[in-house]
């Protein structure tokens, strides 16, 4: 076989951007479950918080599409913010661990030695506290609270972010684009915005897919058992909670929230695809 | 010579499916003993005539015509009757040989395993063939290496001494010198030649018409699919009809013009007492060089010897062992430029040209306007700068190569190898326009303006054909042969 840059295009080819079927596919999954929970909440208009005793495990019907749980509370409306509030931080977290990851990763492989070797070992660090211990110390030291949550969640997640990005750019960093760019006078911007950032950006949208489905897992997880987000606040976790109780006499309560998280979660990891796709 | 048809073909025509033909009527005839050459530049559907005996045409392509493989009368277009003659019959030495061995399987048993299952031989036999076979290609001592711990010449070897372990008597060899040293070229056309006194044939599919003549044989000359000359070897070599043929031996770097030397300006570099160590072994020590502006230098010596890093060190890339490089006063942080062998490499992969070349010609200042009129003095339209380096053939992204690092205005320009991956006719085409274009920018600057170049070549003739001043990598003799060489590709 010849290798590729031998064989001479017959003419400028059209880079199509083929998008795969299952990447479609959980793009239009996540985008309908964000304008479910953007748009949602403004259409129904319905506190979710509001309590009417008097219509306590209402089954589905014209006034309430998916019932009320044991307090009367309209389970559409919950269903919609806690949508709303993990989407929201999942994502939030996810973005603020891809930022620092990458730089640190970059930061690791292009000064190398001491630099490198602190940043891997404070990353090794992380990596030898389970994720989910790391949000619960946090959520521990200021309890209920969303901010508590999401720096815990940031700071287990950019440790994959790091990796991903000094394994890749230590590649770029020593090839012959590179050292061609320096050689003709180019400084760190321009290696980073023409060299380093093209190479990274593909591996870190899917990553950034793949880690905002395990912080929404994340959530829903201490939410369940109680050490996440408090109530009367809407979350996934914390409905789950609060609905198996009554899975006999209402099973379309819990199945709500456990549908909305399964969505979610596929919808993101359709939507990262294989990373060789990338 | 006399005896049964080995391989012949009658009348071989390849063809895009409902379209146009790449391979016209060709017909040739191998005896035991005899060799077929096919010369012919890139995309002349060289290749593709060995894929066509093989039987592993791409599926879009058609193969018409009639095949003889040993005693076996075939269809051409019957691709998979050839399957079970693969190994067995009819054996392909492919281009890139250290893409075909396994990467994860050590030399020895994956050459065992050949005896074992193509041939058929007992697993312990097939382990002492093996090990005879690795014996006589020089690789008795590798024998426990993977192949991805191999150099060119090592996988090579290697690479065939598993295609005959078969015992194939028919090998389609598809250029099977390539990037490869003049000794190790020698020991190629010995072992082709050895499978010819074996009782076997070869066809061998070369840019490198010294191969040719070493072997003899027939000759085929292929232009876009068509045969212009087919003979014998050495008579058409002395004495070609046909005008392509001449172009072809003209393109060999043995007869390129000589060039004036120009006179030596000031001093560039001054390097002192230069060691650099490789492993266990010395790359070069002690060395003194001087190099002025003008001057052509040429760095020569076998695979692996230290050529690169030489180059390296001198432009700072690298840091010596032991001694100093001196820069000439007055010479900027850009003023040493560097091209490669690889030219795609040595773009950023996702950035179209356009951006990579503006962006070089922003940071030095470099009018466009000026750049365009130097692609064009280069052959080069600029549709391709909407392209990506990925896009753009070798020879003309070599040449882009040039135009950027000529934006630099460059005091020494040190070009490893940049045309031991091209065909002979583009290699002489970029290397004299290379050369060109530095002897225009020294009548333009005037005296004292000259770019020295610093050239790196395995090549000799390539060597005498440009150089004004030459030096010498090798003495320690098995530096090239160990492991990765920093040089070997």
């Amino acid at each position: 076989m010849k290798p590729a840059w031998q064989a001479m295009p017959p003419a400028a080819p059209e880079r199509s951007r083929r998008v795969s079927v299952s990447r479609r596919a959980g793009l239009g999954v996540l985008l309908g479950l964000a304008l479910f929970s953007l748009l949602g909440p403004w259409l129904l208009d319905v506190d979710p918080t509001r309590q009417v005793l008097a219509d306590s495990l209402r089954a589905p019907d014209g006034s309430h599409l998916l019932g009320t749980d044991v307090l009367g509370r309209d389970v559409l409306a919950r269903l919609m913010h806690a949508a709303r509030l993990s989407f929201g931080l999942a994502l939030l977290a996810a973005i603020t661990a891809a930022v620092p990851g990458v730089l640190l990763g970059i930061a690791a492989s292009w000064r190398g030695a001491g630099v490198e070797r602190a940043l891997v070992m404070l990353s090794d660090v992380v990596l030898s506290v389970p994720g989910l211990l790391l949000v619960l110390l946090f959520a521990a030291l200021v309890p209920g609270r969303g901010e508590a949550l999401y720096v815990g969640l940031s700071l287990s997640l950019w440790v994959e972010y790091f990796r991903v990005a000094r394994a890749a750019s230590r590649a770029v960093l020593a090839s012959d684009a590179v050292q061609a760019s320096r050689l003709l006078g180019f400084g760190p911007g321009h290696v980073l915005r023409w060299h380093l950032l093209p190479a990274l950006a593909p591996v870190t949208g899917t990553l950034l897919a793949f880690s905002a489905a395990q912080a929404v897992l994340a959530l829903a997880a201490l939410g369940f058992v109680g050490v996440g987000l408090q109530p009367p606040t809407p979350e996934l976790g914390l409905m789950m909670t609060e609905y198996l109780p009554h899975y006999e006499e209402a099973p379309w309560l819990i199945g709500a929230p456990v549908a909305l998280l399964m969505l979610l979660v596929l919808g993101m990891l359709l939507l990262a695809g294989d990373a060789e796709g990338a | 010579m006399s005896g049964p048809v080995l391989l012949s073909a009658e009348r071989l025509t390849v063809r895009v499916d409902g379209g146009p033909v790449l391979l016209h009527d060709l017909s040739f005839e191998l005896r035991a003993g005899e060799a077929l050459i096919v010369v012919g530049e890139s995309g002349a559907g060289k290749s593709l005539l060995a894929q066509a005996v093989m039987g592993n045409l791409p599926a879009a392509l058609r193969v018409g015509g009639g095949l003889t493989v040993g005693s076996a009368r075939l269809r051409a277009e019957d691709q998979r009757a050839r399957r079970p003659l693969w190994g067995r019959t009819l054996a392909l030495l492919p281009q890139e040989p250290a893409l075909a061995l396994d990467p994860m399987i050590r030399v020895l048993p994956q050459l065992a395993r050949t005896h074992e299952l193509v041939r058929g031989v007992g697993a312990s036999p097939a382990m002492a063939e093996a090990r005879r076979d690795l014996d006589a290609a020089g690789l008795g001592d590798a024998a426990r290496r993977y192949p991805w711990q191999f150099s060119g010449g090592m996988a090579q070897r290697a690479a065939a001494a598993v295609a005959l372990a078969g015992g194939a008597r028919i090998l389609l060899a598809d250029e099977p010198t390539k990037g490869l040293d003049a000794h190790w070229r020698d020991r190629t056309i010995g072992m082709l030649d050895a499978v010819r006194q074996a009782g076997g044939c070869v066809v061998v599919i070369t840019h490198d018409l010294r191969v040719a003549r070493a072997l003899g044989g027939q000759l085929i000359v292929l232009r876009a699919g068509r045969v212009t000359e087919q003979g014998d070897t050495r008579a058409i070599l002395a004495r070609p009809s046909d005008a392509f043929t001449q172009r072809l031996i003209q393109a060999e770097p043995a007869n390129w013009p000589r060039r004036p030397a120009p006179a030596a300006g000031a001093a560039v570099l001054t390097a002192r007492g230069l060691s650099k160590d490789f492993g266990d072994g010395v790359l070069f020590d002690g060395l003194d060089l001087d190099v002025r502006r003008g001057e052509r230098w040429v760095v020569r010596g076998p695979s692996g010897v230290g050529k690169s890093t030489l180059g390296n060190v001198l432009l700072g890339l690298l840091a010596p062992d032991r001694g100093s490089v001196r820069r000439a006063d007055g010479l900027g942080p850009t003023a040493l430029q560097k091209l490669y062998q690889d030219p795609v490499a040595s773009f950023a992969p996702h950035v179209s040209l356009a951006r990579s070349l503006g962006d070089v010609a922003r940071r030095h200042g470099h009018p466009w306007p000026k750049l365009v009129e130097r692609l064009e003095r280069l052959g080069l339209s600029t549709r391709l700068l909407s392209r990506r380096p990925s896009e753009v053939s070798g020879g003309e992204l070599q040449r882009l190569a040039l135009a950027r690092v000529l934006m630099a205005r460059p005091a020494l320009l040190f070009a490893d190898e940049p045309t031991s991956r091209l065909d002979p006719a583009t290699q002489r085409e970029t290397l004299m326009l290379l050369l060109d274009v530095l002897e225009e920018d020294a009548a333009e600057g005037g005296a004292g303006a000259g770019t020295a170049l610093l050239l790196v070549t395995h090549d000799d003739d390539i060597a005498e054909a440009v150089g004004t001043r030459f030096l010498r990598l090798g003495g320690s003799p098995g530096v090239g042969s160990l492991g990765r060489a920093p040089d070997a590709a």
